[in-house]
């Protein structure tokens, strides 16, 4: 895991990538810091940090596109499998470099409220819990960024796709609050959703039975509760992505408080993601 | 040593391995011979525990190489058919780095890499780039990467490829020297390159096992294999009567060529030759040979033969036992 970890990292500064990220990152926040908390004289980061989530979204595919995928293109992929170490070692030595470089600029940030604390009383406390949150949130970003290089050899879509769905869960709770609330738009998603499961599984297992039966039983849950239950579809689209989205769990840690079921939410989030990885590459070696 | 037992692997279908059994033993190098997709590189990878198989089992060194993962690529060093280098790398660092991979000791790594660029001839761009190197520096980069951490056994895909003709003496001796001390599976689909350096030729097409042998002994199927291809003037029927009373022979093939010239296919026993013997009866006999030759398969030809279509490898193999048995 060590040699992997060195060269990952090593790789960002000799390929100017590592550079370019944190450098966007830093202008970005600084930027937003002078604004905000210099100019308007805000006594807290959360508010600099909360206007700037969208720049996560932005510049995560940047670091995480090549990560799986450029091994891959290159063939590098056969030394790294076939050398006496396990994969979940060599995603973890990779995952771990990437975080190593986002908490490089996140250190930097980190000494923005000190700073704010040298002209008077800057609230620490909250300014270093949603310090905490943005870089928990970032950690998740990456994971699923990893995961999306896992699944091709190019780069471009690679950070094609990272940029997709990592804008598609930042604008998930709006684009949630535009489905009719009514209980049978609020069916016809789930149905839709369970559709879309079906057919993940089927395309990971290639198995009709297994993936028909998710969508049979799927269908039937959701028609069932909606004739027996329909009160269950109150508000339940909004719920399940505000519940999911990546943004939307930062919240609680911009008001100051380490919220135990975020903290879990983002851990779940990176293993799950980094588990996924492993299962592709391992189902890659199986097909 | 590797052992591969009744491997099979089937990409939804299409069967790249097919039942492939054999046994690398320690100290041997062996050649793995068969045409482009016959399912080598494959096997190679399932070896190496790079791809798994739909069944059958490879062991290396006493282990499975999917129930001990781990324990059997430590004893393996691969060089893939592309070699797995990174370009933005330096010759010296990539080394270093796959050592730490390997897990060398860290006090051990500067020497052994030293060692291994002076043997490989890489020592003179150990600081260069990878990507701005020849295509033949970079073959030897990656089997460079293969010794690293001096493995029993080496797996090379086509170590050969993209070298010009001096460099492809220089990794042949290489390999040579190499096998004192490691057990080598290499791939080609050039029969020479391998009958110049293996101790064993595996032949395979279509994921099938056409022949495991010795150069020697598939030397003795070129051997067996000696025709004599002569056209004489005269009458066929005299011809046939004085052949006949011949010793030496073993088969003869007769074709009317014109009404005054015979064609004759003949096969001789082994360790004989007919040759001067034949001149002298057709010259009493004043039926004047027009040509004589003789021909001989070579082992470009009996790959050909067996590789290029499993129903004319089946006749072949069939034609000649039934000659040896004649």
């Amino acid at each position: 895991m060590g040699a992997i970890y060195k060269k990952e990292l090593k790789s960002y500064f000799t390929s100017m990538i590592g550079c370019v990220f944190l450098a966007i990152m830093l202008i970005i926040v600084s930027l937003y810091f002078f604004i905000v908390n210099m100019l308007n004289m805000y006594a807290e980061m959360s508010t600099t940090l909360s206007a700037i989530t969208f720049v996560i979204v932005l510049i995560m595919p940047i670091i995480t596109m090549k990560t799986i995928a450029d091994e891959n293109r290159q063939k590098t992929d056969q030394l790294l499998f076939t050398s006496p170490i396990s994969i979940p070692k060599i995603i973890a030595g990779k995952y771990f470099a990437l975080l190593t470089l986002y908490g490089i600029g996140i250190m930097v940030i980190c000494t923005y409220p000190l700073i704010m604390n040298m002209y008077g009383d800057a609230q620490l406390i909250q300014s270093y819990s949603s310090i905490a949150g943005f870089f928990l949130m970032g950690a998740a970003y990456l994971a699923i960024g990893v995961f999306i290089s896992s699944l091709t050899e190019s780069q471009v879509i690679a950070a094609v796709i990272s940029f997709i769905v990592m804008i598609f869960t930042y604008l998930m709770t709006s684009i949630a609050s535009l489905i009719p609330t009514d209980h049978r738009s609020q069916w016809i998603c789930m149905a839709i959703l369970v559709v879309i499961i079906a057919a993940i599984a089927y395309s990971m297992m290639h198995n009709y039975f297994v993936s028909g039966a998710l969508f049979v039983i799927g269908e039937a849950i959701f028609a069932i509760l909606y004739f027996v239950h329909p009160s269950f579809y109150d508000g339940l689209v909004v719920s399940i992505l505000s519940w999911l989205s990546v943004v939307e769990r930062y919240n609680s840690f911009m008001l100051g408080i380490v919220d135990i079921s975020s903290l879990i939410y983002y851990l779940s989030v990176i293993f799950l993601f980094l588990f996924f990885t492993v299962m592709r590459i391992k189902k890659k070696r199986w097909s | 040593m590797i052992e591969v037992r009744n491997l099979v692997k089937d990409y939804y279908g299409h069967v790249a391995v097919d039942d492939l059994s054999f046994t690398v033993e320690p100290g041997e190098i062996v050649g793995f011979l068969g045409p482009n997709g016959a399912g080598k590189s494959t096997t190679m990878n399932i070896i190496t525990g790079y791809i798994s198989c739909t069944s059958g089992q490879a062991i290396v060194n006493g282990y499975d190489v999917f129930d001990e993962p781990e324990k059997a690529k430590k004893s393996i060093g691969y060089l893939p058919e592309q070699p797995p280098i990174y370009p933005d790398m330096k010759v010296y660092e990539y080394l270093m780095f796959v050592a730490e991979l390997k897990k060398v000791p860290k006090k051990d790594r500067a020497q052994m890499i030293n060692d291994i660029m002076n043997l490989t001839k890489i020592a003179d761009v150990s600081e260069k780039l990878i990507k701005y190197l020849s295509k033949g520096y970079k073959q030897r980069v990656g089997l460079a990467g293969a010794i690293v951490g001096y493995p029993e056994i080496l797996i090379l895909d086509e170590p050969t490829v993209g070298l010009d003709p001096n460099q492809i003496i220089e990794i042949r001796e290489l390999i040579k020297s190499l096998s004192k001390k490691h057990t080598i599976l290499l791939s080609s689909h050039i029969m020479q390159e391998v009958s110049a350096v293996c101790d064993k030729i595996i032949i395979i097409n279509e994921g099938k096992l056409i022949a495991y042998d010795t150069p020697a002994n598939i030397g003795r199927m070129i051997e067996a294999s000696k025709e004599l291809i002569v056209t004489v003037k005269g009458n066929m029927t005299m011809i046939q009567s004085l052949v006949d009373g011949m010793e030496g022979i073993r088969h003869v093939r007769y074709e009317k060529v014109s009404d005054e010239e015979v064609g004759m296919v003949i096969k001789m026993e082994e360790n004989v030759d007919i040759r001067e013997n034949l001149f002298a009866v057709m010259a009493k006999a004043s039926c004047p040979i027009l040509e004589m030759h003789i021909h001989k398969l070579t082992l470009e030809e009996i790959f050909l033969i067996l590789t290029h279509d499993r129903d004319s490898a089946r006749k072949y193999k069939e034609k000649m036992t039934e000659e040896v048995a004649e």
